[in-house]
């Protein structure tokens, strides 16, 4: 891993991410720690996360991992907790963390597996706007959700990702208006990125990956520390500070319908 | 023979839209959204309405939404479940009971507050699940479009489905450009002309139906 450093855009901050331990999470966290924030890799297996959170700290950052199953409220309480013992304080939670069954298919065949998606997705945003608020407004800080452009477009393979991911936007607004006044900001990045999930998804549908680089302007798939950390880094810190309720899509030009 | 619609929903506007479209010749059954949130019960009383109405042309469902304005701090879990949650799951139930009694030529339409888009301090719950069924739609579009089932939402004024303390929630600078925010009278004839097979060329859209507020794309 990388030591290189930033130049301190979050410097005494301190952030949250679920899903932590790998991807996206593992990528925001990564470039948040670099611009100088103390990041909690929260993840719902310890012995994935905390050797993320090693490198990290081998690497001169302030780093941890707690143990979190998002879908349980109590372990998202425990995670919060475990910052603000530790570091004091929480600037940014990040909900990053997507589980349960979305398997590319019919929307007639969608079962009750799927109730696991909307569970670490739609309840957990909820349970961790609940939990986070406090410490949000005592530090001014942000929320930030991770949603997909298959909520805006709708998504012939994955209804019901598309449902969740866009009803995780509407939340965004919402919050943003109610939180507003208590000087908390609320945003959204709709990322396209190797990660693990996406490697898999390649390997399941061959054609994916040339799909999408088909409608992709710059003609790569983002990565997740270079590509999407610094669009996190930027909504978590000053130069975002008056920019609320909006989604980013960080997917190299594939998706222009905002 | 008039339109065969199916209509889910509850409240007054529910209840007027039925009224003003049988009005406009529909056949009108309706499905109380509560037994939607079992898989069994959507299928049972899907089944019994296309059986009444012998097949199902229209499927109509407005978007049930909770009394009053709750801060989502102030929000109880089983609140959020039954304002967020159950309303996408019983959207999903209530198309997967539809597919099989919709053929070439029907349509559904989704009816949403505008705060899907734009969302609505002290209607988090219901804004999110609207923008949900919104993209639900949409998949719907995409995936039974081959059949020539078409699909389409209809985005009303918050304060229709919300009630009148949502009717600041839309953060638009001016009020309607047609002086009025709509009634169940004005969005009768926008689902019957969605209905109308010279609308089948539309599918996945949105319209917005609230006299002229929310004007973004």
């Amino acid at each position: 891993m990388s030591t290189d450093r930033g130049i301190g855009l979050l410097e005494g901050r301190v952030a949250l991410i679920t899903g932590g331990a790998a991807g996206i999470g593992l990528g925001i966290a990564t470039a948040m720690a670099r611009e100088g924030a103390a990041v909690v890799l929260a993840a719902r297996r310890i012995e994935n996360g905390e050797p993320a959170a090693e490198a990290l700290r081998d690497a001169g950052h302030r780093a941890l991992c707690v143990r979190c199953d998002v879908t349980s409220r109590s372990d998202l309480e425990s995670a919060v907790a475990t910052t603000i013992d530790r570091f004091d304080r929480l600037d940014c939670f990040v909900h990053n963390a997507v589980g349960g069954s979305a398997a590319p298919g019919p929307l007639e065949e969608v079962d009750d597996g799927w109730l696991g998606l909307l569970a670490t997705t739609v309840r957990a945003s909820f349970d961790a706007a609940q939990v986070a608020h406090p410490h949000l407004a005592a530090a001014g800080g942000s929320f930030l959700l991770l949603t997909s452009a298959a909520g805006m477009e709708g998504s012939a393979n994955l209804p019901v990702y598309a449902m969740v991911k866009a009803s995780q936007r509407a939340l965004a607004k919402s919050l943003s208006r109610e939180w507003g006044p208590d000087g908390i900001r609320v945003n959204c990045i709709a990322p396209v990125a190797r990660t693990p999930a996406m490697e898999r998804a390649y390997r399941a549908n061959p054609e994916l990956e040339e799909r999408l680089l088909g409608r992709t302007p710059l003609r790569r798939i983002g990565d997740p520390t270079g590509d999407i950390g610094p669009v996190a880094v930027f909504l978590a810190g000053d130069l975002a500070r008056f920019v609320t309720g909006q989604t980013i899509v960080v997917d190299g030009g594939g998706f222009l319908g905002l | 023979m008039g339109t065969r619609t199916l209509l889910c929903g509850v409240g007054s506007l529910s209840d007027d839209l039925i009224a003003r479209l049988r009005a406009r010749g529909h056949l009108v059954e309706a499905v109380d959204p509560s037994v939607l949130v079992a898989r069994a019960d959507a299928g049972s009383a899907v089944d019994a309405v296309a059986g009444s109405l012998g097949a199902v042309d229209l499927v109509v469902h407005v978007l049930a939404a909770p009394d009053g304005p709750t801060p989502l701090v102030d929000l109880s879990t089983d609140a959020w479940v039954a304002a967020c949650e159950d309303p996408m799951v019983g959207a999903l139930h209530l198309l997967q009971a539809c597919r099989s009694h919709l053929g070439a030529g029907s349509r559904i339409v989704h009816v949403v507050p505008t705060s899907a888009m734009g969302g609505a301090p002290g209607f988090a719950a219901t804004s999110t699940a609207a923008e949900g069924l919104r993209a639900l739609n949409k998949s719907v579009a995409r995936q039974w479009g081959a059949d020539r089932i078409t699909t389409a939402v209809v985005a009303v004024a918050p304060e229709l489905l919300l009630g009148p303390a949502a009717s600041s929630a839309g953060g638009a600078l001016t009020g309607p450009a047609l002086g009025h925010t709509g009634g169940a009278d004005d969005l009768a004839g926008i689902v019957d002309a969605l209905a109308s097979p010279d609308a089948a060329f539309t599918t996945g859209s949105t319209i917005v139906a609230d006299g002229g507020t929310w004007m973004a794309p």
